[in-house]
């Protein structure tokens, strides 16, 4: 066979390659972005995500969609300008999540011992569908960062609630009352997470009594907007194909 | 010649391998916390344990021990580490093996952190329950902000049973009885199991599809439009819908089934009571103090005045938790870990009764081993060089003073 010939003899044959790349490049993707996003989201959510006693009404609420709508905003945007695949954001969190899940079994449970129940990670997978069904009806990147990302901030505490609502139940404990995610913090021991580490419950929002989730909800909403944008243009820069010499791809 | 370059090439990637793949099988316990890997002027200079007791060596799943004791925060604190302002009172164990049921600090609890006054000493005690089985060494710890653990001494504790035995009831203020060990798991699996389904179902539908070919060449082809049909656009908002549905009505069962809810507990405590200790009515100056390399001993000559109604004689000198004795005059009767304990490690040039208004200049050397093996003879390397400890003096009926010494130190190498 010579250069110039084609490598498949059929159309049933080109379909069939054309699937098996799809798996190997599905799969690869799948994988690649496993792992880079669940660096980036240990190394920048970290606690946050980790144990249910940092789970709280402020700064997880804050936090965590900020840090996590990056990926997100980045394979959207090769998925839907290179292959118009409204899957993007959806695949990430899946991924990351499959990970996620291993590693709270394998090394939270299965190496050190800390209960399941005090260290599975946060739900981001109904944020991450509103992005994806965004785009696909609106086909327009800023309508998604827009619209998007707020609704990514804002849903993702009712997204979690029904999962941690039985660890904010109270109880007392010697004289002292605790919310049953404190007493997993203060009975499970970690030795090199002291207490003071914790960042919970910190914050100016006193104005707004016990209702601070969703104004913590709707600030984070906001900068998700902006963090969409800023990695829309990281997700753009690194799918250029510059590199391929002769004509733009 | 090529040939055997390309065999000894070969043999060493091989070699490479096994020798890889053979260390995996080697993983040793890593049971130490990294007590001795603390500079030395951090152990000598910030918070000193005293009295300790480990209540047991060895317990069953479920059961509880407790360590115990005093802990002086020390006046001279060292101007690189952060004051104590803010620290938590923790335990140096390998994870969650024993459940932390209570520490308290002055009589009052503190599962939160702390405000610590120079100069203080209090009285502490942690409460563990056994959880997974194992020989664990056990150590008191401070964590201090700005300054990092602060760890005490470690004494090895033997759990025994099964950790599937371990349970941890507890009856929440809503008056439901509970084990949190494994409570809410079964609703944690369920939520994050039935949202993973919806995000894997929105993958399927879109990849059951020609993925990456075909829609590239009909986006690069102006067809990008033809790539989403009307029944696409419909499916998405059934998944959006139903989403913002699903987290509406599960929002409302939630707070239906968990009416009573609270935030997350949180902020410094202060006020912790300290021991008041009758000032001390020995006196001590330190003259001089150096550290003999070669010996591996701490020699201090020491100015001694007793102001007291009773003769004192010095029976202990301790120093980042290791404690040098003189066997004459104190004996270890707590069980003290031996490889803290210098038992015959104490020696005063003249440690006869100190009648009351004596002044005496004494010579006192503390040496053991355990200088070397706890490191503590790092400190001539220490940007500040200096030493601090804990002198107890003993009368006749057993009576016990502690006086603080913190002083410059001079090394000897030869």
């Amino acid at each position: 066979m010579s250069a110039s010939q084609s490598a498949v003899r059929s159309r049933a044959e080109a379909v069939a390659v054309s699937r098996t790349f799809d798996w190997m490049i599905l799969f690869t993707l799948f994988t690649v972005v496993l792992g880079g996003y669940h660096i980036h989201y240990m190394l920048t959510g970290g606690d946050w995500d980790f144990w249910t006693d940092w789970k709280d009404r402020r700064l997880w609420v804050t936090v965590a969609p900020i840090v996590s709508i990056t990926f997100p905003a980045a394979v959207q945007v090769m998925l839907w300008y290179r292959y118009r695949l409204p899957i993007g954001a959806t695949l990430c969190v899946v991924a990351l999540l499959l990970g996620e899940w291993i590693n709270r079994y394998l090394n939270f449970w299965g190496w050190t011992y800390f209960p399941v129940n005090m260290v599975f990670p946060s739900n981001l997978i109904p944020g991450a569908i509103i992005l994806d069904v965004v785009l696909l009806l609106g086909g327009s990147m800023t309508l998604t960062a827009v619209v998007g990302g707020l609704a990514w901030g804002l849903v993702f505490y009712p997204g979690n609630w029904p999962i941690i609502a039985p660890l904010h139940v109270p109880v007392e404990y010697n004289g002292m009352m605790f919310t049953l995610a404190d007493l997993q913090g203060y009975h499970y021991v970690r030795t090199g997470t002291p207490e003071y580490i914790r960042m919970v419950e910190k914050g100016t929002l006193r104005t707004f009594g016990k209702d601070v989730a969703p104004v913590s909800a709707f600030f984070s909403g906001f900068v998700s907007i902006i963090i969409y944008f800023l990695w829309h243009f990281f997700g753009k820069w690194f799918n250029k194909t510059d590199f391929i010499s002769g004509e733009d791809v | 010649m090529k040939l055997i370059k390309d065999k000894v090439a070969k043999l060493s990637f091989v070699a490479l391998l096994v020798t890889m793949t053979a260390a995996m099988f080697y993983t040793p316990t890593a049971s130490a916390h990294g007590e001795k890997s603390q500079a030395a002027f951090m152990r000598m200079r910030t918070i000193h344990w005293f009295d300790l007791n480990w209540s047991k060596e060895e317990v069953a799943v479920n059961d509880t021990m407790s360590i115990s004791g005093k802990f002086h925060v020390f006046e001279g604190w060292p101007e690189t580490v952060d004051k104590p302002e803010v620290s938590f009172l923790n335990v140096g164990i390998p994870g969650p093996v024993f459940i932390r049921a209570g520490s308290w600090i002055g009589g009052q609890l503190v599962p939160r952190s702390v405000s610590l006054e120079l100069g203080e000493t209090y009285d502490f005690k942690v409460l563990l329950r056994a959880r997974r089985p194992g020989e664990w060494h056990v150590h008191s710890m401070m964590n201090v902000q700005g300054g990092g653990p602060i760890i005490g001494p470690g004494k090895w504790v033997t759990i025994t049973g099964s950790m599937s035995q371990f349970t941890n009831p507890l009856t929440t203020l809503t008056g439901d009885v509970i084990d949190l060990e494994n409570y809410a798991l079964d609703s944690i699996l369920f939520w994050s199991g039935l949202w993973y389904a919806v995000g894997v179902a929105w993958l399927l539908y879109w990849v059951r599809r020609p993925l990456f070919i075909p829609r590239y060449l009909a986006v690069t082809s102006g067809k990008a439009a033809s790539l989403i049909s009307s029944g696409d656009k419909k499916v998405g908002l059934i998944f959006v819908v139903g989403t913002i549905l699903c987290l509406g009505i599960t929002m409302g069962t939630t707070n239906d089934k968990y009416p009573v809810t609270t935030p997350l507990q949180a902020g410094l405590m202060r006020g912790i009571k300290w021991i008041e200790i009758p000032a001390a009515t020995v006196e001590v100056k330190v003259e001089d103090a150096s550290y003999r390399v070669p010996g591996r001993a701490m020699q201090m000559s020491l100015v001694v005045t007793n102001n007291g109604d009773s003769p004192v004689r010095l029976g202990e000198f301790n120093t980042a938790s290791v404690r040098f004795l003189d066997a004459d005059v104190l004996e270890d009767e707590s069980g003290y870990p031996d490889d803290l304990l210098a038992e015959e490690g104490l020696t005063v040039s003249d440690n006869s009764p100190l009648a009351p208004g004596e002044t005496r200049s004494i010579e006192v050397t503390a040496s053991d081993a355990a200088w070397e093996v706890y490191r503590l003879a790092d400190l001539i390397y220490d940007p500040d060089s200096r030493f601090a400890g804990l002198l107890f003096f003993f009368d006749e009926d057993g009576n016990r003073q502690m006086v603080k010494v913190d002083a410059p130190l001079i090394p000897v190498f030869i």
